[in-house]
């Protein structure tokens, strides 16, 4: 895989937003660590899914596009609005992996703004479902007040502008 | 597997109808990561975030094999004349 370090070194960090996910519910039935064999599971945030049989159904298109079930839309809407500013990343905001991901974390750092950060590398489901939610292919993705802000070229080109400026502290304002 | 530079041109050029464009590939030969200069028509009135997206739509396909795509410049063609001005080199005087 591309800009992904040792999966074994991730360490995750318990936030409020993480709180959330793990407030959904149950473990599900189905095997959500698949992709990730050699890592415990108890710490990862976990989804319930209403129907453990349509999952299997579900599962099969994984890849395609039944990511994002209605119950992850719920649970990713009150995440985004949890914090003014959420940023879903490749690795943590002290362990970015990901050269893109670090971008967007050092140009938060800089401006100084308190923000909230979600590691997409620890849940695949997640990370497939939030590519639907934000329309938007790939990582990192900054959300300001709910709102899908960019990726890493839109967060470097506002940042240059100014525009994140004004954004940010908006967003403080208000 | 992968993509190549010419799939990623060709998918542009089809649906975007670009004045100009390069498509650079930056993955070091696996085809998994781009870098674009694109000016098109179709980015007038939309603002930075819409011109990425209808980037990213117009490779959808392409964006299943590609892990990064940095777009670094979405211009109208007249955002572009401009700025092609601004960077010429005045004549000595």
């Amino acid at each position: 895989m591309w800009c992904v370090g040792p999966l074994d070194s991730i360490t995750v960090t318990p936030s409020p937003s993480l709180a959330l996910f793990g407030g959904v519910g149950k473990t599900p039935t189905c095997s959500l660590h698949l992709h990730y064999p050699s890592r415990p599971l108890q710490a990862l945030p976990t989804f319930t899914l209403a129907n453990p049989k349509s999952y299997s159904k579900r599962a099969l298109s994984f890849r395609c596009s039944a990511a994002l079930t209605p119950e992850l839309k719920n649970t990713l809407d009150k995440v985004v609005t949890s914090h003014k500013v959420v940023l879903f990343m490749k690795g943590t905001k002290d362990f970015p992996q990901c050269g893109f991901s670090n971008t967007v974390v050092q140009i938060l750092r800089s401006l100084n703004v308190p923000f909230e950060t979600i590691n997409i590398l620890e849940n695949e489901f997640l990370r497939q479902g939030l590519k639907e939610y934000s329309s938007w292919p790939t990582f990192p993705q900054l959300y300001v007040e709910g709102e899908f802000f960019g990726g890493c070229d839109i967060t470097v080109d506002a940042y240059k502008s100014g525009e994140l400026q004004e954004v940010l502290e908006k967003a403080m304002c208000s | 597997m992968g993509v190549t530079k010419e799939q990623v041109e060709a998918s542009l050029t089809s649906k975007l109808n670009p004045s100009h464009l390069e498509v650079v590939d930056t993955s070091g030969g696996c085809g998994a990561s781009f870098v674009i200069e694109i000016v098109s028509q179709q980015f007038e009135g939309k603002r930075l975030l819409e011109r990425h997206r209808v980037v990213n739509s117009a490779l959808e396909e392409e964006m299943k094999e590609i892990h990064a795509l940095s777009i670094k410049k979405a211009l109208t063609p007249e955002q572009w004349k401009k700025q092609q001005e601004a960077e010429k080199p005045k004549p000595a005087a």
